[in-house]
């Protein structure tokens, strides 16, 4: 009995340090972010209770639904690029040839480069003149006679331009997830569609891709968790501009809580977020659960 | 099964192809930061450098505002590099934070995970849970509520700050991937050593690390991934020149700069001595990061 006891103790004094750092840098904020949206918070002197006006301002804010509008068309313009370009690798990763690890290590290679500086990068890819992106697009007749094209000029055409960036440099992390999901497919599958005579599109089209599907699922919930968070690569590349069309939601927090000191609205810009991002990743557990 | 050359062919072309699109952005970094103001800045580039120079990576690593406002008029300054020094100082800074966070991940996780899997902690399916809270809150939507904390307890502008807050990221995945370990590991192992009195301490150093290297290496991997990459808190956080982190050190050179050839220079060079450290990893512990997204992915 006291060596249990022993043992009790042992344990709790060693979980403590997660459960501390857990507590101070996790809980604590996450009960501080609701109790902050409901408070005004002035420079100075003491938060006074105001109810629901920080949201009632927040919904009330243009800017607000700029930048929610924004990241969403973000987030479905970019899901499908980076799921068709893993799928495409990932299906090509899994063949039984020579040479796989090799090209498999290559198309993850980005994904370790820090975001902020394939941004860098691809800013220099993009720079107006001397980029080799756009010199390239110029030699193939783009931005017209005078040579002057340039990515950023407009909100579309500098969203493409991020989420070119942003599919070259994150396609391998779902590539890697569908990998494991397609090594997971028995090899009978396969043998007894090759009986059945089915070519190879039909074999992925109604073999692969319904075994898949819990996979595929992971992979696009991830990617648009992902997107909804979006900040670095717009900050870095675009800063929000031309006239905050590339603003997304994160950012319009950023400026709301340390540009215009409103902390209230910017607490409550932050529990939308996570409410947002909480409903997503309980689809995904759900998804993911259902199909194993 | 039968298969014809021609899709061979086929299947060699459409990879090389991507993997020559995949390397390209990196390439095209690597020889700029190489290439002499004239060959950098030209409606003309050139696909490999004609003439080597490694005066942008001096530049960028050594740049003195101080020393080179004595040394030249100082009306061109501010076409040089916009905010101060280069980037010796944030890389160190980065390195730092980067290890401490290694190291204080891999103490805070390997004990909890031992607690919460081998010893009969009191609760210890009720904490595992609360360890892997984050995953459905990411911390970017408390990033206000962070912030005040950290400026109510001293910890803005600090290393310290960063490292305690990288190391909270890493919580479930670290917790998470010890505890996978420390279970395929068998408890009759365990018992002999206490049999010859061995504390919970030495087990843990002797025994049971030695056993657990694949999860300690993914979790170390993923430390120095999360720490090294982070902007948003270093960028948030920590705003003194000599704090400053590499990530943000760089931004000020890609938002500055009246002069294309010293600004693209600097920035390509600065992103290329960012890259090496991550690259170092990757080529030695690639399987490592693999299992770390994998992981991450399907906790539970």
């Amino acid at each position: 009995m006291t060596r249990l006891r022993k043992e009790q103790a042992v344990g709790l004094l060693m979980v403590l340090p997660a459960l501390l750092l857990l507590a101070v840098f996790f809980l604590y904020p996450l009960a501080n972010s609701f109790w902050m949206s409901f408070h005004k918070w002035p420079l100075f002197g003491k938060p006074k209770w105001v109810g629901l006006d920080n949201y009632i301002f927040m919904f009330q804010d243009e800017r607000f639904w700029e930048s929610l509008k924004f990241t969403f068309v973000y987030t479905l313009t970019v899901t499908p690029m980076l799921f068709i370009v893993a799928m495409g690798t990932a299906l090509l990763c899994n063949a039984k040839a020579w040479g796989t690890t090799f090209f498999r290590s290559i198309y993850f290679l980005p994904v370790v480069m820090s975001f902020a500086t394939a941004s860098y990068v691809w800013l220099w890819l993009y720079s107006e003149m001397y980029g080799v992106i756009i010199y390239a697009l110029e030699y193939f007749g783009f931005g017209g006679e005078k040579k002057n094209l340039n990515v950023w000029k407009t909100g579309t055409s500098s969203m493409w331009a991020v989420n070119a960036m942003v599919t070259w440099k994150f396609s391998g992390i779902q590539m890697i997830i569908l990998i494991a999901g397609l090594q997971a497919i028995r090899d009978d599958f396969y043998e007894a569609s090759k009986l059945m005579g089915a070519s190879r599109w039909q074999t992925i089209w109604h073999v692969t891709l319904p075994l898949l599907r819990p996979s595929i699922a992971l992979a696009l919930i991830l990617s648009i968790a992902g997107s909804i968070q979006a900040y670095e690569q717009f900050v870095i590349m675009t800063r929000g501009g031309p006239s905050n069309s590339t603003k997304t939601l994160v950012m319009h927090t950023v400026d709301m809580g340390f540009d215009y000191f409103k902390l209230g609205p910017a607490a409550s810009l932050g529990v939308i977020i996570m409410i947002i991002l909480f409903v997503l990743t309980v689809i995904q557990l759900r998804l993911f659960r259902k199909n194993y | 099964m039968k298969r014809y050359s021609s899709d061979w062919y086929w299947y060699y072309v459409i990879n090389y192809t991507l993997v020559i699109i995949i390397i390209f952005p990196i390439y095209w970094t690597l020889i700029s930061s190489f290439k002499k103001p004239n060959e950098l800045i030209t409606s003309e580039p050139t696909f490999y450098p004609r003439e080597i120079t490694l005066q942008y990576y001096d530049q960028i690593w050594n740049f003195d505002r101080q020393k080179r406002l004595q040394d030249t008029e100082a009306e061109d300054i501010d076409s040089y590099l916009p905010d101060g020094d280069g980037i010796k100082k944030p890389f160190l800074n980065s390195a730092i934070v980067s290890v401490g966070t290694i190291v204080f991940t891999v103490i805070v996780c390997t004990l909890g995970a031992y607690a919460l899997t081998i010893l009969n902690t009191p609760f210890k399916n009720f904490i595992f849970l609360l360890m892997i809270l984050p995953i459905l809150i990411p911390g970017i939507s408390l990033i206000i509520p962070l912030y005040k904390l950290m400026r109510e307890i001293g910890l803005t502008d600090s290393h310290l700050g960063l490292i305690l807050l990288h190391s909270t990221a890493m919580l479930p995945l670290g917790i998470f991937m010890m505890r996978n370990a420390f279970n395929s590991i068998p408890n009759s192992l365990r018992e002999v050593a206490m049999l010859e009195g061995s504390s919970e301490l030495k087990i843990i150093t002797t025994v049971m690390l030695p056993l657990a290297i694949p999860g300690l290496l993914t979790v170390m991997v993923f430390a120095m991934y999360i720490s090294w990459n982070d902007y948003i808190l270093a960028f948030l956080f920590v705003n003194s020149p000599e704090n400053l982190m590499l990530n943000i050190a760089l931004m000020k050179v890609a938002l500055g700069g009246s002069q294309f050839e010293m600004k693209w220079g600097s920035l390509t060079s600065g992103s290329i001595i960012s890259f090496i450290p991550i690259i170092i990893f990757y080529t030695f512990l690639q399987q490592y990061f693999v299992r770390g997204v994998t992981g991450s992915a399907v906790k539970e």
